[in-house]
């Protein structure tokens, strides 16, 4: 008999919990907003504001972070499964295409209060964070790609800065002397952020294309040059270049050990910072040269689809994500000494941030911002056509394969076979 | 009467306590696996809110799959190479230390040979990564001294798993070499003194008399290591993430490449893991009873 009674008690003190956060939702106050955030920065700043945020909308913010891989996929879990356990998802240039299509995500825009001037962001960050047109996230932190070069080695060896490709190579073969200095450091290690990454805009800068009317055609043989041209920069680049990740050829540049590199644009920061870099105030960056397009990148913060499910959540979310993504945020950021995570055309023309960061890297901004332009195929399919084209390249670098050709047909036949399966499915 | 009772008591006590136990069990054991097999003959891909049974599908694609069939490979050659190189190094270092160093000495090098096992894996991972490091790894520097500097050991398709399977050798060998160790120290001193009377060499003593007395503990040993073979991702996600190309993909790394990394395949993923299952408890079982028949 006890139990009936409990199970009772329960049963009418869940209703009552429900009709309560009923009522709450009709009257439109959000009191928890999840965040499922990967760790940056700027966010790390927008933390030591948040409790104000908090007092002031009467809306507690809790961020869970992961690391980017976990992030992804924690991600993906949530909206798949229609969990729903965040209201805000973290999510970047590499998923936005996957995410709109599936409906994981709602359009920002709409969300976003009047005054958060969405226009302001740069038009390289505003072009990765839409898909067809639509703005889906609001970006934290992005960039595009930088030549980083030794200007002391350049200097004493009487080299111009290379302002076309052919030039670049010959300078790297010029100043590759090892094992004091190499040539050149590059990403290799597979993955679509990865190498695939780097060698995408070698590949559109040989003419190639990623597909004609929804069907691969990375295979061709402009990509096959590229690759080709690539693959050969790797021997003048330092013991096991060709698996390198992003991180190894920064601290092998930072080191001093290479001449020439190509890498994102927020990296400059790093170099100049002297408790960790030995090559501070001897890089200079311009934009990667012609006929190369800078690759554009970036991440930011989206609104749930299931997480958010009435109005006055989404609100609430896209409130918060102006807040955190805002003018007052990106000058907290620079006051706070982070100098990489700008994404607001304002931010740049800000005072603050003309003083305070070093004139190359704002020369180089100037350079590069032109040519940025999304250089990896913004398809749902993206992240399994991606990855398998960045094992056949690691594998293509570091010699497991001979034949680029072969190499590029397998992928592209993969990527063939993954698209008609998405059609199927459609 | 006596009798019956004490009977009764024999065959339903052990039946009150494992019933509960046994059922939580076989709920934790059977719910996974048959959630598994169920996933695994579907399409279900983590985007599309739809999932349809497309039968024996995704298992007929792996056969097709390079990946897949590398990964197979991989996983046999790290398996074979960290049991018997745990088990060599093992064996050898026991033997040594049994023969040459006595007393505390002994002790406390037991104890550090404990210390890389005790190591998290991502940490042993991340500090041999860097000790690998062609520009700036101390591996680099002491190989430069003889002459062999330059060498990206991670890097190379050749070198990179037998690398990685280095550390985990380096950690499970060395404690290997305790275990081997006190369990020599557990054994009858009179064979191993009879047999030295005899004129057996050092050698001989350890490996027909010493060794085969241990041969039950030392299979334990063997299984121990090989299920915890099977786990090998962490060290080998940190260190190479499978690469350079597929060199070092092990079939864990690959399922949750294609299952939980960035494709989503939940379906194909659940088909490798269903397919590992069955690979293992089949060998295991064959081995299992291989032991049985030795200890009978």
């Amino acid at each position: 008999m006890k139990i009936v009674t409990a199970i009772a008690w329960g049963g009418v003190m869940s209703a009552a919990c429900l009709s309560m956060s009923a009522a709450s939702a009709q009257s439109c106050s959000v009191p928890v907003l999840k965040v499922l955030a990967q760790k940056s920065l700027g966010l790390t700043v927008m933390e030591k504001t948040l409790a104000e945020y908090e007092k002031k909308n009467g809306t507690k913010v809790q961020i869970s972070y992961f690391g980017e891989n976990d992030r992804r996929s924690k991600a993906r879990l949530d909206a798949s499964t229609r969990a729903g356990s965040y209201q805000i998802y973290y999510i970047d240039e590499a998923n936005v295409a996957e995410f709109a299509t599936a409906g994981w995500v709602v359009p920002l825009l709409k969300y976003l209060p009047k005054d958060a001037d969405y226009e302001d962001f740069l038009p390289g960050r505003r072009a990765v964070a839409s898909y067809k047109g639509v703005a889906y996230f609001a970006p934290l932190i992005g960039g595009s790609d930088f030549l980083f070069y030794r200007r002391d080695l350049l200097e004493k060896a009487g080299i111009a800065v290379p302002k076309t490709l052919d030039e670049l190579v010959a300078a790297v073969k010029k100043l590759n002397n090892p094992p004091n200095v190499y040539g050149w450091a590059a990403r290799g290690q597979r993955g679509s952020g990865m190498n695939v990454w780097r060698w995408a805009p070698f590949m559109l800068a040989a003419g190639g294309k990623w597909e004609n009317n929804g069907v691969p055609t990375f295979n061709s043989p402009q990509a096959v040059k590229a690759t080709t041209l690539y693959r050969e920069l790797f021997k003048y680049s330092p013991p096991g270049g060709a698996t390198y990740d992003w991180s190894n050829a920064l601290e092998a540049f930072r080191s001093g050990k290479v001449a020439f590199m190509i890498e994102s644009t927020p990296f400059a920061d790093w170099m100049e910072d002297p408790k960790k870099s030995s090559v501070v105030d001897k890089v200079g960056y311009v934009r990667p040269p012609s006929p190369l397009p800078s690759a554009a990148y970036g991440h930011g913060l989206a609104i749930s689809a299931t997480g958010a499910k009435d109005e006055c959540t989404r609100q609430a979310a896209g409130k918060f994500i102006a807040w955190a993504t805002g003018k007052e945020q990106e000058q907290a950021r620079l006051k706070d000494n982070v100098f990489s995570d700008y994404n607001r055309s304002s931010t740049i023309a800000s005072e603050y941030f003309r003083k305070h960061v070093k004139p190359q890297i704002q020369a180089g901004l100037t350079d590069t911002t032109p040519v940025s332009r999304v250089t990896i195929w913004p398809s749902p399919e993206w992240p399994d056509i991606g990855d398998n084209l960045g094992v056949v390249l690691e594998e293509v670098f570091t010699g497991t394969r001979g034949d680029v050709q072969s190499a590029l047909d397998e992928a592209n036949e993969y990527a063939t076979e993954v698209m008609q399966r998405a059609q199927k499915r459609k | 009467m006596p009798y019956t009772i004490r009977k009764k008591r024999h065959t339903w006590l052990p039946a009150v306590f494992l019933t509960l136990p046994l059922l939580v069990l076989l709920i934790l054991g059977l719910v996974p696996s048959i959630a598994a097999i169920n996933l695994a003959l579907q399409n279900r891909v983590l985007r599309y809110s739809d999932s349809e049974y497309v039968g024996f599908a995704n298992f007929l694609r792996l056969f097709g799959d390079r990946r897949f069939l590398n990964a197979v490979q991989v996983s046999a050659i790290w398996e074979v190479v960290t049991v018997a190189g745990s088990l060599i190094v093992g064996v050898l270092l026991a033997v040594f230390l049994f023969e040459r160093i006595r007393g505390r000495a002994r002790d406390l090098l037991a104890l550090l040979l404990i210390v890389p096992v005790l190591l998290p894996r991502v940490s042993a991972a991340f500090i041999w990564k860097f000790m690998y490091s062609p520009l700036m790894g101390i591996l680099n520097w002491l190989l430069e001294c003889v002459g062999l500097g330059g060498t990206a050991l991670l890097s190379d398709p050749a070198t990179a798993l037998y690398a990685v399977a280095l550390v985990d050798i380096w950690q499970w060998g060395l404690f290997f070499g305790t275990v081997i160790l006190k369990l020599l120290e557990t054994l009858p001193t009179e064979p191993l003194e009879a047999a030295r009377l005899d004129y057996a060499g050092t050698l001989q003593v350890y490996a027909y008399i010493a060794l085969p007395m241990l041969k039950v503990p030392i299979m334990s040993l063997v299984f121990i290591k090989m299920v915890e073979s099977l786990r090998s991702f962490d060290l080998i996600y940190v260190m190479t993430k499978g690469g350079p190309g597929i060199a070092t993909e092990t079939l864990d790394m690959y399922a949750y490449a294609q299952g939980i990394g960035l494709m989503g395949k939940v379906s194909y993923a659940s088909s490798m893991a269903v397919l590992m299952m069955l690979a293992t408890t089949i060998i295991f079982t064959l081995l299992w009873k291989r032991v049985a028949k030795w200890e009978n």
